[in-house]
């Protein structure tokens, strides 16, 4: 009877719910509890009460003892559960590995901390867990269920027409027997059906928007309002800003991708946003945008949209996709304006074909590098290190790009993933930045500097294998430079 | 073969027991720990029960197929249809045990409670606990024979008082759908074990087992010391929480066995509806009037010690619940019992106890 009587007395409401990456729930962090770096994975549960993993890595040697700590934010951290205490791994001295049960899906803030003769840390790290799939049943497993409902439907059959056959009733008394079975799996099949139904309901999954293109001779603005059939989590009238922005939205030009602009519309009302195009390619676009609400949860809205040429032929030809690589981004500071008639600052975009390798030619003469070496595997915990070069070979002086020493983005051809990092992981800012306050713990920043001069990382584990396109964003210069890469994720043997 | 029987039933009624018990310690562990593995401490004992029930049913069976009289033939198979019902609900256990496994690995509880196999595995607990129930029913040749089998009806109704907890709760004790569902269930079990037990009451000693062996639970769950380790933790525990203060079922059983055995001229009459109308009757009239004013006592700060665990004070650490509601009857969810929602349970308690009547004059179970 697992559960039953336990969660008779709750009230667990069933509400979809929406993550902030498409396809990638697994959580990466890097940064510091106290003076400790740390660098930590979360892999939440599919399924609820269901055990969380998660990985911490910290270099430090003094630090004696590591606990996990997950609160429902819902909740506040005084109804948090015990700590707890993680567990170095055998051969891995500097990794700890904990478990903890997670007793419902919804946003939670799972603190860290460290103990050490330096007086130790915590560390707040923002988490969603939600189920994201539809289970399907093992073959063997459904053939060995449907024997064993045969065997039980003919044994109440049997038995019941055997205990009736000295009254002379036993043909009808099994045969009513039999029509009790049947009804029994018709119910029960029905009632799975529709639970199947309900849950796939409340999948955690995107959110669909409806995006409109609005232009006249100047200027093109793109409008984004929910959709009519999005759910009520949808409203946008309890945004929080993240990295500075209400909202981080990403074009993709189908179907080569050969367009990518990160941009950062302004809200107009609590039911929509607007924002000033930049001069992309005409074409179909898949658009990604991000939001964190005030309760720390964020999502992921998607719609696909048609952005006509952009007006004047200077600017089509720029904006035409060939061999040379285009990285823009407006030069003088208009952040955040109240009305869609200039891009913000921090706009970026970019065109050009992907050129296959490690190097990826920037605009101006310079080049990315992607410097991980090690294979990249489905699963596996990774550290993507980029570096960027200017014209004359020498490494660029990054600046920061919304706080960031840089950005990334990500997708899986086939759209099953995508994904936004920045050095500090896939968390939201704001919403750490929110735990943090609360909880009275550090703002989980990135570590002060990249890892040498022009390099910048992220810490990932690709969740799917396939083929991957990544675009990396930088700031030298004042200038927003995007480079592109593929790459090709294998499968964990 | 009735002797050699003897030590087999007495297994088989300690398994019955067990069956409800271990899902009451279940209910506990949940509610104040909330981290329940397939194999953790009250599933184990709860998956030991059911298959030391089968495992006794299986006994009985080969006794009976030795000795070759008696029971409900299957092919060259013998054996009291009770430990036939023992042996389909412990494979419908298997069976639901191995849907339920995959079930909350896919979909937890999300999809919601009352999900097909945890349907399939309360029809397969009560399988044992009722098949061991009529299996001892069948045979009171002696009076120790005759308390087991009472015995035995008190476990099914504790597993009726499983599956209702969640409202059951004192706090639901006005509610219509409290007394719908008590007058569907308790009156069959008490009736029958009224009309069919060869004692003096068998009803009345079937509805003190069953406080006891709830009550058991009330007074020994809360001696173990537990705190939850999952989160939202609404309610702070430091021991396993008691369940719910088992319902005074010895009351309408009094009675019960009044109408149907204490008055020698109605003695064996347990057919007909109008044995039917007065136990209904009887039933719900002293149940209700039991029951609302003992849950009131519950809800008060009198009952709020380590034998009543009342007051409103124990609560699964999962449950948000503001500090009126602990003590308050809760109508959101069903409206108070009125003279309408009165005269269905009525109704529903006169055709539970004509089904408890039919039951209890079976030739397997008077065998």
């Amino acid at each position: 009877m697992r559960s039953a009587l336990l969660l008779a007395c709750a009230c667990l409401c069933a509400v979809s719910s929406a993550s902030a990456h498409v396809g990638s729930p697994n959580v990466f962090f890097e940064g510091r509890a106290g003076v400790h770096p740390l660098r930590v994975v979360i892999r939440p549960p599919q399924t609820f009460p269901g055990l969380a993993q998660a990985d911490i890595r910290v270099s430090d040697g003094d630090v004696t003892a590591v606990a996990v700590q997950p609160a429902f934010l819902d909740a506040g951290a005084e109804a948090a559960p015990p700590p707890s205490a993680a567990t170095r791994v055998a051969g891995d001295p500097q990794l700890w590995n904990a478990t903890f049960w997670l007793l419902r899906r919804g946003s939670y803030g799972v603190e860290i901390r460290l103990e050490s003769a330096r007086g130790g840390g915590r560390v707040a790290v923002p988490l969603q867990a939600a189920a994201l799939a539809r289970p399907v049943m093992p073959p063997a497993l459904g053939v060995t269920l449907v024997a064993l409902g045969i065997v039980l439907c003919a044994f109440a059959v049997g038995l019941v027409a055997a205990a009736a056959r000295d009254s002379g009733r036993g043909r009808r008394a099994g045969a009513l027997m039999a029509l009790v079975c049947g009804a029994a799996v018709y119910g029960g099949n029905y009632r799975w059906q529709q639970m199947d139904r309900d849950f796939a309901n409340a999948l955690s999954k995107p959110l669909p928007v409806t995006s409109v293109v609005r232009g006249d001779a100047a200027q093109n603005v793109l409008q984004l309002s929910p959709a009519h059939d999005a759910p009520a989590s949808a409203a946008w009238d309890t945004l929080v800003t993240d990295h500075g922005k209400l909202m981080h939205l990403f074009l993709v030009r189908e179907p080569d991708f050969d367009a990518f602009a990160h941009l950062h519309p302004v809200r107009r009302d609590p039911a929509s946003f607007e924002g000033m195009l930049p001069p992309l390619p005409g074409g179909t676009y898949q658009l990604y945008a991000e939001v964190t609400h005030e309760d720390g949860s964020s999502e992921t809205l998607v719609s696909r949209v048609n952005l006509p040429p952009p007006v004047g032929a200077a600017l089509q030809a720029a904006a035409t996709p060939g061999s040379s690589v285009l990285c823009l981004s407006p030069t003088t500071a208009a952040a955040n304006g109240a009305a869609p008639t200039a891009l913000d600052y921090d706009d970026s975009w970019h065109t050009g074909l992907s050129v296959p390798g490690a190097r990826a030619p920037l605009m101006g003469g310079g080049h990315m590098e992607l410097r991980t070496t090690d294979a990249l595997v489905a699963d596996r915990d990774t550290t993507l290190r980029f570096a960027a070069f200017g014209a004359d070979g020498a490494p660029l002086a990054l600046e920061p790009y919304m706080g960031m020493e840089g950005h990334l983005a990500l997708r899986r051809s086939d759209g099953a993933v995508f994904t936004h990092l920045h050095p500090a992981g896939s968390i939201s800012m704001a919403a750490a930045e929110m735990l943090a306050k609360r909880d009275g713990t550090v703002s989980p920043m990135p570590l002060a500097r990249g890892p040498a001069p022009g390099e910048v990382a992220f810490p990932y584990a690709f969740p799917q294998p396939g083929q991957y396109r990544m675009w990396v964003q930088v700031r030298s210069g004042g200038r927003v430079l995007t480079g592109v890469f593929d790459v090709d994720v294998r499968a964990r043997s | 073969m009735m002797r050699a029987r003897m030590p087999t039933e007495a297994v088989l009624l300690v398994a019955a027991i067990a069956v409800p018990l271990t899902l009451f310690w279940d209910f506990s562990w949940e509610s104040t720990i909330g981290v329940d593995a397939f194999f953790g401490p009250p599933h184990a004992a709860n998956y030991a029960a059911v298959a030391l029930a089968a495992a006794a049913a299986l006994r009985i069976v080969a006794l009976a197929t030795q000795s070759g009289v008696g029971g409900v033939a299957l092919g060259r198979v013998r054996a009291p249809l009770g430990a036939w019902i023992v042996l389909w609900g412990g494979l419908a256990f298997v069976t639901a045990l191995l849907f339920d496994r995959w079930w909350q690995a896919s979909y937890g509880l999300a999809a919601g409670i009352w999900h097909p196999p945890q349907i399939a595995k309360a029809l397969a607990y009560f399988a044992v606990v009722a098949g061991a129930w009529l299996t001892l029913l069948a045979h009171q040749d002696t009076p120790s024979r005759a308390r087991r089998a009472a015995l035995a009806g008190g476990a099914l109704l504790a597993m009726i008082s499983v599956v209702t907890t969640a409202q059951s709760f004192a706090n639901r004790q006005h509610s219509e759908l409290f007394y719908l569902l008590a007058c569907a269930s308790y009156p069959l079990v008490l009736t029958a074990q009224s009309a069919a037990g060869r004692m003096r009451a068998p009803a009345t000693l079937a509805a003190l087992g069953y406080l006891a062996f709830v009550g058991s639970m009330v007074w020994l769950l809360p001696r173990f010391a537990a705190t939850p380790q999952a989160g939202p933790v609404y309610n702070a525990l430091d021991h396993l929480l008691p369940p719910p203060f088992p319902l005074l079922l010895v009351v309408p059983a009094l009675a019960l066995d009044g109408l149907l055995h204490g008055i020698p001229s109605r003695a064996g009459s347990t057919g007909g509806w109008a044995s039917a109308l007065e136990c209904g009757c009887a039933f719900f009239a002293l149940f209700a009037v039991t029951q609302w004013l003992f849950s009131a006592f519950l809800l008060s700060p009198v009952a709020d010690d380590w034998f009543f665990a009342g007051g409103g004070r124990h609560w699964p650490f999962f449950l948000r619940i503001d500090p009126t509601a602990r003590t308050a009857y809760w109508g959101f969810m069903s409206p108070d019992l009125g003279l309408v929602s009165g005269a269905v349970a009525v109704l529903v308690a006169i055709v539970a106890a004509r089904a408890g009547l039919w039951l209890g004059a079976l030739r397997e179970v008077r065998a």
